[in-house]
């Protein structure tokens, strides 16, 4: 090679294979019963719009995180998949940064999350096509959200307009404010002092979060089940979202 | 009237609010909510810094706690409170959307009169005129004319009518709600009295079960304390007392969202629940070896096995799987009780909990207990709203106040309330939105919205313990509404004469204040207090009142020795389906007018924003029916037509309808959006004067059209997989 070679910029997070990452999720699969209370609650934190009958019929509802069920078998044997919550799953080797033309989709080397930075976003739409979770959403519209409903936003959140890309932070609103408290108090972050909306709401208690790299927090040890999956895990994406499969 | 925001907008509006809601203290000048200017705001209240207000969910009657996160005098997130002991800090999706009913564009802001009923017609009311206009109807009609149609929540409001109604000898006031209806709560609490010789409702403890047989009990989405029984669900999953991971069996003829859950769904035919209960009690009694109990013994298996539609092989190795549990449980859901033999169904299904010995177990059938504040009332059975729309229809009743209801919507039509209400001169609707009985009311005088308002409400299941949770304005009333409470003590006041001696009250909160009195003495709660200011303002910090220890009292009797025979169901109208309908997961009851609710898929269907109705794959085959083909179902009592959905958990003999959508009213977000199943329901009754819904035949009309459902499935994602 020679040495006058144009140095492309690393674009992708600088992870190393089998590395921890920070902040990370477990979901158990076997307690989720498909409530849907983490879906309202991200909504209602996240300042996450409505868009209507239409433009949800088009596929353009812009939930961060959906719940997934699919069929199997043939009646009378027939039954649904367990329930499971979707939401960004903040991979080390995030398919979706290496698109973005204007780094508007990058990686976070303190949290060790995907950040969308929404007034760097111009829309293109990559990082959306090249997700394969498909848990991105676009605004295709200012959508409408008549006052005084407004009065509910959360001042934590940026409101964001059209033409822009989102995703699940892991309410890093959330994490920032607890970082924050316990920096002002001298201490570290404690285990479980960070929730995510929809962990801290949801009824079974089927949703874990907390510091991966921590091998004594509660998701660490839970990660470590023999029933702990990776959604698309062969793609090597390295998500730090860990389902427990089975019972 | 639409104001998008931009981002900049937003930054200035929350960074700096012109005016901001200042709640003081918590002692009992709290009640005096005031709006003030920035400047004034007291010094705890710092700018940037959320305050949280511990109250009470109105979405639904289980009462559940929260706490409302507000900034600078907005409520911005609902979580739930951790101390109550109905949900530990939990809530379930309608919670969280509350606010989006606080916010609510489409809420009423001020007293309205309106000029001809269902026109639309509003006027403007001052508060003194609304006042007078109650005033007055309390005073000139004669006590026995005057009626109150109330909620499903056990509330300080009920205790007010209630000692405002005995005061003057008026009847006392009714309670009603549609997720009683659903969930047949009157049959349920008589199967109760007729085999333990109580009356209530009975506590299933699922969280100590090892093994669960669901009669079609949807416990994971409205029944009766769903955020309880979820945890419950998951602590029996996780075999946190058991040590070993709890199997659920739902015995239902749709998959509901609860039996997608389950470890097998048994579809079962509409009816037969109480037949194939008594099949399995015999069959586990036959394994067990024991003699057989009188109650199994008049059931035949294979007969049983016919009728449901379940094969004998399954009755045998569910029977097996339940004798060789070591803490089984059985509870009858709503759907097995609202047929024309759902009491004894429902007792059938009790009964597997005396053959299992597992009444007042851990794991095993419990009554609720008691509230901390005695309870004098119990909803309504369809039979006794009957009765009330007899009297309404007759010209008996003069004076309707109607209050946290929507009867209009939440009756089946062919009951004929709105018909009945042309004959009383005088109805009041104290709604928060426009619903569809505010429609047909002459005034309406808004109250608060639950997050507005003062009160507590009793805790009727759910936890171990008598729980009377506690209810704060988490903000200050957004519009010139008023807490009903007040408008009455007003008007009792201004009425004068025997009213206003049993209500010496100057406001909600001094009443409320009288009635928490007997709890400041009352040993073993969270917290003590010399006196009931004080009292009160813990109270209002925990959300609530609690016993510390587990109050649930066992169920006594010999059920076994008592003859059950179920057998099956009498199906009412003609048709080739059973229809089957069910409270919407995500909206339940009121929760059409919650844009983010609409939005919300539905569990089993991803179906947002309407009504669908659910067929066999194989049946609408037969029918030449695609996905979002329009249809027409009729029923004796009428027609309802919309999109085909096909399901393939549902038995080929039954469709299914979600209730929840078709409303005429109550806002942009809930108007003119799907049908209500209610419209096809014949008012046919049970033994224990429950609605027998579920027990409806219907047939099936095409009308070539289509209309396409907003489905979340196929749809994912920015590039959908269909072309648009």
């Amino acid at each position: 090679m020679a040495e006058n070679t144009i140095k492309i910029p690393e674009f992708k997070a600088e992870w190393k294979e089998g590395e921890a990452g920070r902040w990370g999720m477990v979901i158990d699969t076997d307690l989720c019963t498909g409530c849907q209370a983490c879906v309202a609650a991200c909504a209602m934190e996240n300042n996450i719009p409505f868009v209507g009958e239409t433009d949800a019929a088009y596929g353009r509802s812009m939930h961060w995180l959906r719940v997934e069920r699919f069929w199997e078998g043939e009646y009378p044997e027939v039954r649904t998949t367990d329930f499971q919550p979707v939401l960004c799953q903040q991979c080390g080797a995030a398919p979706c940064e290496p698109v973005c033309p204007v780094f508007a989709s990058v990686h976070s080397q303190a949290e060790q999350i995907n950040l969308q930075v929404y007034n760097r976003c111009v829309g293109t739409r990559y990082c959306a096509n090249n997700c394969p979770y498909q848990v991105r959403v676009f605004n295709w519209r200012d959508w409408e959200r008549p006052e005084p409903l407004n009065n509910q936003l959360n001042p934590d959140v940026t409101v964001r307009r059209r033409g822009i890309m989102e995703k699940c932070t892991f309410c890093i609103q959330r994490i920032h404010k607890a970082e924050d408290q316990a920096k002002a108090e001298g201490r570290e972050v404690a285990d479980g002092e960070v929730i995510p909306a929809c962990a801290q709401v949801c009824p079974a208690d089927a949703i874990v979060f907390g510091r991966l790299d921590d091998p004594e927090s509660r998701v660490s040890q839970l990660a470590k089940s023999k029933r702990g999956v990776q959604l698309l895990e062969e793609l090597g994406t390295q998500p730090r979202v860990t389902y427990l499969k089975g019972a | 009237m639409t104001k998008k925001l931009s981002r900049r907008e937003f930054i200035k509006l929350a960074g700096a609010g012109a005016a901001v809601t200042v709640l003081t203290g918590c002692g009992p000048a709290a009640r005096y909510v005031r709006r003030e200017p920035y400047a004034l705001m007291p010094e705890y209240n710092y700018n940037g810094q959320s305050t949280y207000y511990a109250t009470t969910c109105r979405e639904c009657p289980a009462a559940c706690g929260l706490v409302v996160r507000t900034m600078q005098g907005r409520a911005i997130k609902v979580e739930g409170n951790q101390r109550n002991p109905v949900n530990l800090g939990k809530t379930c999706a309608r919670g969280q959307a509350s606010l989006h009913g606080l916010y609510n564009p489409d809420r009423i802001r001020n007293p309205l009169k309106q000029a001809g009923r269902g026109s639309g017609n509003f006027s403007d009311l001052d508060w003194e005129a609304a006042i007078q206009v109650v005033s007055a109807a309390l005073k000139e009609n004669r006590p026995s004319e005057i009626a109150f149609l109330l909620g499903l929540a056990p509330d300080h409001l009920f205790d007010l009518v209630n000692d405002l109604t005995k005061a003057i000898g008026a009847p006392a006031p009714v309670r009603f709600g549609a997720l009683s209806m659903f969930e047949s709560r009157v049959t349920l609490s008589q199967a109760a009295q007729n085999l333990f010789g109580k009356a209530g409702l009975p506590y299933f403890d699922i969280g100590r079960a090892d093994l669960v047989f669901s009669f079609g009990a949807n416990f994971l989405e409205t029944w009766l304390s769903p955020v309880a029984y979820t945890r419950g669900y998951s602590q029996m999953r996780k075999g946190q007392s058991t040590r070993r991971r709890g199997t659920l069996i739902q015995f239902e003829a749709r998959m509901s969202q609860t039996g997608a859950v389950a470890d097998e769904w048994i579809p079962v035919r509409p009816g037969t629940e109480g037949l194939v209960a008594l099949a399995l009690g015999r069959l586990v009694a036959e394994i067990s070896g024991a003699p057989l109990p009188k109650a199994f013994a008049g059931v035949d298996v294979a007969a049983a096995a016919a009728e449901s539609g379940i094969p004998e092989e399954t009755l045998h190795r569910l029977a097996k799987q339940y004798a060789d549990a070591t803490n089984p449980l059985a509870i009858p859901g709503g759907a097995a009780l609202a047929q024309s033999n759902g009491l004894k169904n429902a007792e059938s299904i009790l009964a597997l909990n005396a053959l299992a010995g597992n009444l007042g177990q851990p794991g095993g059938l419990f009554f609720s207990p008691a509230a901390p504040l005695p309870d004098e009332s119990h909803p309504a059975s369809l039979a006794e709203m009957s009765e009330l729309i007899q009297k309404l229809e007759s010209g008996q009743v003069k004076a309707l106040f109607i209050h946290g209801v929507n009867p209009v919507f939440e009756l089946p039509k062919a009951l004929g309330f709105e018909k009945a209400l042309k004959s009383v001169p005088l109805v009041i609707s104290f709604a928060t939105f426009p619903d569809e009985t505010a429609m047909q009311a002459d005034y309406v005088i808004p109250d608060h919205h639950g997050l507005e308002s003062w009160g507590y409400q009793r805790a009727l299941t759910g936890a171990g313990q008598p729980v009377l949770s506690g209810a704060q304005p988490v903000v200050a009333p957004y519009y010139d509404t008023r807490a009903t409470a007040d408008v009455l003590l007003a008007a009792a006041a201004q009425a004068g004469g025997k009213l206003a001696e049993a209500l010496p009250f100057k406001d909600e909160v001094a009443y409320i204040q009288s009635r928490l009195l007997p709890l400041v003495t009352t040993p073993d709660g969270p917290y003590t207090a010399p006196e009931i200011n004080t009292f009160l303002a813990s109270f209002q910090q925990y959300g609530g009142w609690w016993q510390n220890g587990e109050a649930l009292t066992t169920p006594v009797g010999a059920p076994l020795e008592k003859t059950l025979a179920p057998g099956v169901a009498e199906a009412h109208g003609k048709g080739e389906f059973f229809l089957l309908s069910f409270v919407s997961p995500v909206l339940g009851e009121a929760g059409a007018n919650k844009p983010w609710l609409q939005e919300i898929p539905d569990p089993t269907t991803t179906v947002m924003w309407n009504s669908w109705l659910e067929i066999h794959p194989a049946a609408a085959d037969e029918l030449g029916l695609h996905d979002d083909d329009v249809v027409r179902v009729v029923s004796e009592a009428g027609s309802v037509e919309l999109p085909v959905y096909r399901y393939p958990a549902i038995r080929p003999d039954t469709i299914a309808i979600p209730f929840g959508q078709g409303h005429s009213a109550y806002g942009r977000y809930a108007q003119g959006r799907g049908v209500n199943p209610l419209d096809l329901v014949y008012p046919a009754l049970n033994e224990a004067g429950d609605l027998a819904l579920a027990g409806m035949k219907v047939r099936l009309e095409k009308t070539g059209r289509k209309q396409t459902l907003a489905r979340l499935e196929s749809r994912m994602g920015v590039y959908g997989e269909d072309e648009h």
